[in-house]
């Protein structure tokens, strides 16, 4: 064990790090509208990036504000009961006063898997949906835990800013999508500009930067579950049990079946990744599991 | 060019000096609502103990001394002003609470009351509760506190005439488990 890390550094560390990350993103996006613009006419960057925010703006819109039912209804959760999930009731409500948050909306989806997931575009709109396997293999310490992790990601505008981040991707692939493709019909008429250099920038960008972007929001992704967890154990001051909930859930093993019961698009909402990948890498939405247990571990 | 610079500069402390006295007066606000939330926990458990006492009556003959405790602590509670004192009437009440249910292991037919546990059950979730809402007022605190004494934060605490705010703090007898004795 190296030394101890503070949940309130922890917190800060993993705020700017998303910033930094954040700011790569829409670099990317005003370095690929420039280049773009450039190859075509210069004076249409401005009118070019109104036309790719409007477009995913108004896409995300929609989702944002309906991505907690979209969510609610592809795992097929209910509402929990207040006699039969006593004690999730009761954890929610504990975590609602120890985060000073209003008390969400709490559902219960079945699967036997442990898993949980918030969304809701703010506090006040803010759901929880746990596993039934949640509650039957949780004591209540990593109940709570768990429970403490998902408050965190409505606590710090996760789900907000995870839907930034979709618009910004979003924007990304529209315009790289409008760019090589208004290369296909305009390939003619190559002699208005005939800047060779920019096409071929062009082209290699609009072909990385959307890959880029999804990169960098899974790294942001990664990121936000860290802090979950450090603000997570501010909330319980008990890192110890969410370390333990997160080590039943390493030791789990999915069946097929369940999966089922998973769509992939919800799969960055959940505190594990549901299709336990092997191994973390670019690609992963999530952290390494040991990591984030030795690093709960430490506090 | 000078004009605009000056103007700058002018717009950046007016927006300095309505962005600390906003961020203060939130800060203070959420201690003010932590408080609140610490009140209603304390309120709740008060108006469960009758009942756990009318329970509790019929089983405990022998045990007058911890039911008055109860009682009074409750009465406290009640007629508590302060936070500060609220909050040590709620310790008492809690710690006699504890007693209550230390002592009610020797009774194995209230132990089989129905009514009994599901009273347990709520005050002990009620425990928690206090204890969530205590630890969140301490959490208010120290982000205000810290507003408060980081600097450029100082500066304008001083100025809104704004001073730190004591933690909710543990008497070390109290952070014991209480003593019982048969």
């Amino acid at each position: 064990m190296s030394e101890r890390v503070s949940f309130h550094d922890e917190i800060r560390n993993n705020k700017l790090k998303s910033l930094a990350l954040a700011s790569i993103m829409i670099l990317i996006l005003v370095g690929l509208g420039y280049v773009i613009s450039q190859f075509y006419e210069p004076s249409l960057f401005f009118t070019f990036m109104i036309f790719a925010i409007i477009i995913s703006i108004g896409y995300t819109l929609i989702s944002y504000y309906n991505a907690d039912k979209i969510a609610l209804a592809s795992v097929k959760a209910s509402l929990a009961s207040s006699t039969q999930h006593r004690q999730l009731i009761s954890s929610v409500e504990n975590m609602a006063l120890a985060s000073g948050l209003p008390i969400p909306k709490i559902y219960v989806m079945p699967s036997s898997q442990i898993n949980a997931f918030a969304s809701g575009r703010d506090p006040k709109h803010a759901v929880i949906c746990v596993t039934e396997g949640t509650l039957a293999k949780l004591n209540k310490q990593e109940l709570e835990g768990v429970i403490a992790h998902e408050m965190s990601h409505i606590a710090n505008y996760d789900i907000r800013f995870m839907t930034f981040t979709a618009v910004v991707i979003g924007m990304i692939s529209i315009a790289s999508e409008l760019f090589l493709r208004s290369l296909w019909f305009s390939s003619n008429d190559r002699d208005k500009k005939g800047n060779g250099i920019f096409m071929l920038i062009g082209i290699v960008l609009a072909i990385l930067a959307p890959l880029l972007a999804t990169l960098v929001s899974f790294a942001i992704s990664r990121k936000r579950e860290f802090a979950a967890d450090a603000s997570g154990a501010k909330f319980t001051r008990h890192p110890a049990g969410l370390a333990s909930a997160l080590k039943k859930i390493k030791h789990e093993h999915p069946s097929l079946n369940d999966k089922h019961n998973f769509p992939k698009a919800v799969a960055p909402l959940f505190i594990s990744d549901p299709f336990k990948k092997k191994f973390t890498n670019l690609f992963s939405t999530h952290p390494n599991i040991d990591d984030r247990i030795s690093k709960l571990e430490r506090m | 060019m000078f004009g605009i610079i000056l103007g700058a500069v002018l717009a950046f402390i007016v927006i300095m000096f309505i962005y600390y006295y906003n961020r203060l007066v939130t800060l203070s606000n959420e201690i003010d609502n932590s408080l609140s939330q610490i009140d209603v926990q304390l309120k709740k458990r008060a108006d469960l103990v009758p009942n756990l006492l009318a329970s509790v009556k019929g089983y405990m003959t022998h045990e007058k001394g911890v039911i008055t405790e109860v009682t009074n602590a409750r009465k406290a509670l009640l007629g508590a002003k302060t936070i500060e004192s609220k909050v040590k009437a709620g310790n008492e009440l809690g710690n006699a609470l504890k007693s209550i249910f230390a002592l009610s292991e020797n009774y194995p037919d209230l132990k089989a009351n129905t009514n009994f546990l599901h009273l347990q059950q709520e005050l002990s979730a009620i425990e928690d509760k206090v204890a969530y809402s205590r630890q969140f007022y301490n959490d208010s605190t120290l982000s205000y506190n810290n507003a408060c004494t980081t600097f450029p934060g100082t500066l304008f605490a001083s100025l809104y005439n704004r001073h730190q705010k004591e933690f909710l703090k543990i008497a070390p007898a109290e952070r014991n488990v209480p003593k019982v004795s048969f």
